[in-house]
């Protein structure tokens, strides 16, 4: 587990997002890179039901799963706080129905392939939220490397071979947080803030139409 | 076509011989000719005849005598001649002929002593640059190894490796003040030999077995990893899981050997201990030499054992 870069790709006019991916599937092969199976990066979302005052907005809390760490749940709240658990924390939520309940068709997933290039980590995969496309995700893991203000000379200069000017600065998530040691609560909250967008994007969409 | 020649000069050579030959034997003809017309002179002749005969007698003997001297001359002049055109023969002549020789050709003799002519001479040449280039790195870290005579070297190789504990522990004591961004402790989990645990920054761990002060094992992993076993031993075999530390591990084995000084073993260690210092860029510095950070999906892993300047392992000098 080291720095990990996400980002969201692109998709340009005309196109389908099964071209996108498939053109960037090959750049990171002509890399050099392998294939080592798929990756999943899942989000629900919860909200209270309990109102103090009508004037208060709902509180949200986002469990995340990400395959790369298999036996952990990440729960975030909406004032992005990250609580690291394992699994269990599932059933935890479940329990707590009278006070949070999982919003209907509002679950997010990312997958794809992942890729091994040396000592990177290379992922290439579609975004839906319940079921629809809605984009497409780029990440790029350094292992060895816990701090992301040391790496990101040489994260850039990957990255920029398989995406160009989509990662001319690191995200913002990590942008702020470039100097703690690494943790992989930064990756999901990375995740979160592009599944927040895609979400955003589609709700101006349907006012749009 | 070069032999064609020479047999012919061979040839006209011997020719000349035989022709010296016959006008030395016409010669000694002629002259034994002239001294038997001498010897039986006038004689009887003269003392029987008549005054006028014997005077005839006397002119017609004169006169042969003179052409037989005259044909003596010519003779002379002629051997000459030919003496001129030969020429002397040489003592290496026959050598130039052996090669010729039917019997000898057709045996491999010839090819095979030159064959092993050359190769003994390669061989020869090799050996004195190995030699030459082996005794300019002298990496004989056991005092076992050295051949007899070497008493004083011997008596130093183990000063090195034997020196109290307590001297270690000093000098670890000192390099871990001296290097701010480095954290070195020691332990002593092998018995009476000290293991340093380095930890440069937030880059990279190492671990230095040292026996006495000469740095026996070096091994580099990744800051999130561990030199412990699971059941809290120290483990000082395993490798790092990520390519870019079994390389640098790799580097510092070499690095190890280069600053080994068995003369003032102290000197080794720290210099080695700067040299590992120079990793604390390891992510962050493009290679000295063509700029990038990324070759073959690794960053420059290479420090310079002098002035510490990063380099890929493809592009070092
Ligand atoms: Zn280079």
């Amino acid at each position: 587990m080291g720095v990990t870069c996400v980002y969201s790709y692109p998709v340009p006019d005309g196109k389908s997002g099964q071209a996108v991916v498939e053109i960037l599937q090959r750049q990171i092969e002509l890399l050099g890179a392998l294939r080592s199976g798929h990756f999943c990066v899942d989000c629900d979302t919860f909200q209270s039901i309990l109102q103090t005052s009508i004037n208060v907005q709902p509180k949200t809390v986002y469990i995340l799963h990400n395959s790369e760490q298999p036996a952990s749940c990440f729960a975030i709240t909406d004032t992005s706080l990250c609580l690291t658990a394992d699994t269990l924390f599932d059933g935890l939520m479940h329990q707590l129905k009278n006070y949070y309940q999982q919003r209907k068709n509002a679950k997010m997933e990312a997958k794809g392939q992942r890729y091994e290039l040396g000592d990177f980590i290379l992922k290439v995969g579609s975004a839906s939220l319940a079921g629809s496309f809605k984009g497409i995700i780029v990440e790029v893991e350094y292992c060895p490397c816990m701090v992301a203000v040391d790496c990101w000379g040489l994260m850039k200069e990957l990255l920029q071979s398989v995406v160009g000017s989509v990662a001319d600065q690191p995200p913002p998530i990590l942008k702020n947080r470039q100097d703690e040691l690494y943790s992989p609560s930064i990756t999901v909250s990375q995740y979160l803030d592009i599944f927040n967008n895609f979400r955003k994007l589609s709700a101006t969409n349907q006012i749009g139409r | 076509m070069e032999t064609e020649s020479k047999l012919k000069s061979t040839l006209d050579q011997i020719e000349h011989i035989n022709q010296a030959i016959r006008h030395t034997q016409r010669l000694r003809t002629h002259v034994c000719q002239i001294f038997r017309d001498i010897g039986d002179g006038l004689g009887e002749a003269a003392k029987s005849e008549e005054e006028q005969q014997a005077q005839e007698r006397q002119k017609v003997l004169l006169g042969s005598l003179r052409s037989s001297l005259e044909t003596v001359g010519h003779d002379i002049g002629e051997l000459d001649k030919v003496g001129q055109t030969l020429v002397p023969v040489s003592p290496s002549a026959n050598c130039d002929h052996v090669s010729l020789d039917p019997i000898l050709d057709r045996t491999p003799l010839y090819s095979q002593v030159n064959t092993s002519y050359k190769r003994t001479n390669k061989m020869h040449e090799f050996a004195s640059l190995a030699a030459n280039i082996l005794s300019q790195n002298a990496l004989k870290r056991s005092p076992h190894q050295h051949p007899a005579g070497g008493k004083r070297v011997k008596r130093h190789m183990n000063t090195a490796s034997m020196v109290p504990q307590a001297v270690v522990d000093q000098l670890v004591a000192t390099l871990d003040r001296q290097h701010q961004d480095m954290r070195i402790t020691v332990s002593r989990p092998l018995g009476s030999c000290a293991v340093m645990q380095m930890v440069l920054g937030r880059v990279l761990k190492a671990q230095v077995v040292l026996r006495g002060l000469v740095i026996e094992w070096v091994k580099v992993k990744g800051i999130n990893e561990e030199f412990s076993t699971e059941n809290g031993k120290v483990d000082i075999w395993s490798k790092s899981r990520y390519e870019v530390f079994q390389k640098i591990s790799d580097h510092a084995a070499a690095a190890m050997l280069h600053y080994y000084a068995p003369f003032m073993p102290d000197i080794g260690i720290r210099s080695f201990t700067l040299w590992l210092q120079g990793y604390s860029n390891l992510f962050s510095a493009p290679c000295h030499k063509c700029g990038k950070y990324l070759q073959n999906a690794m960053p420059p892993t290479w420090r310079d054992l002098r002035n510490r300047d990063p380099y890929h392992d493809g592009c070092r000098q």
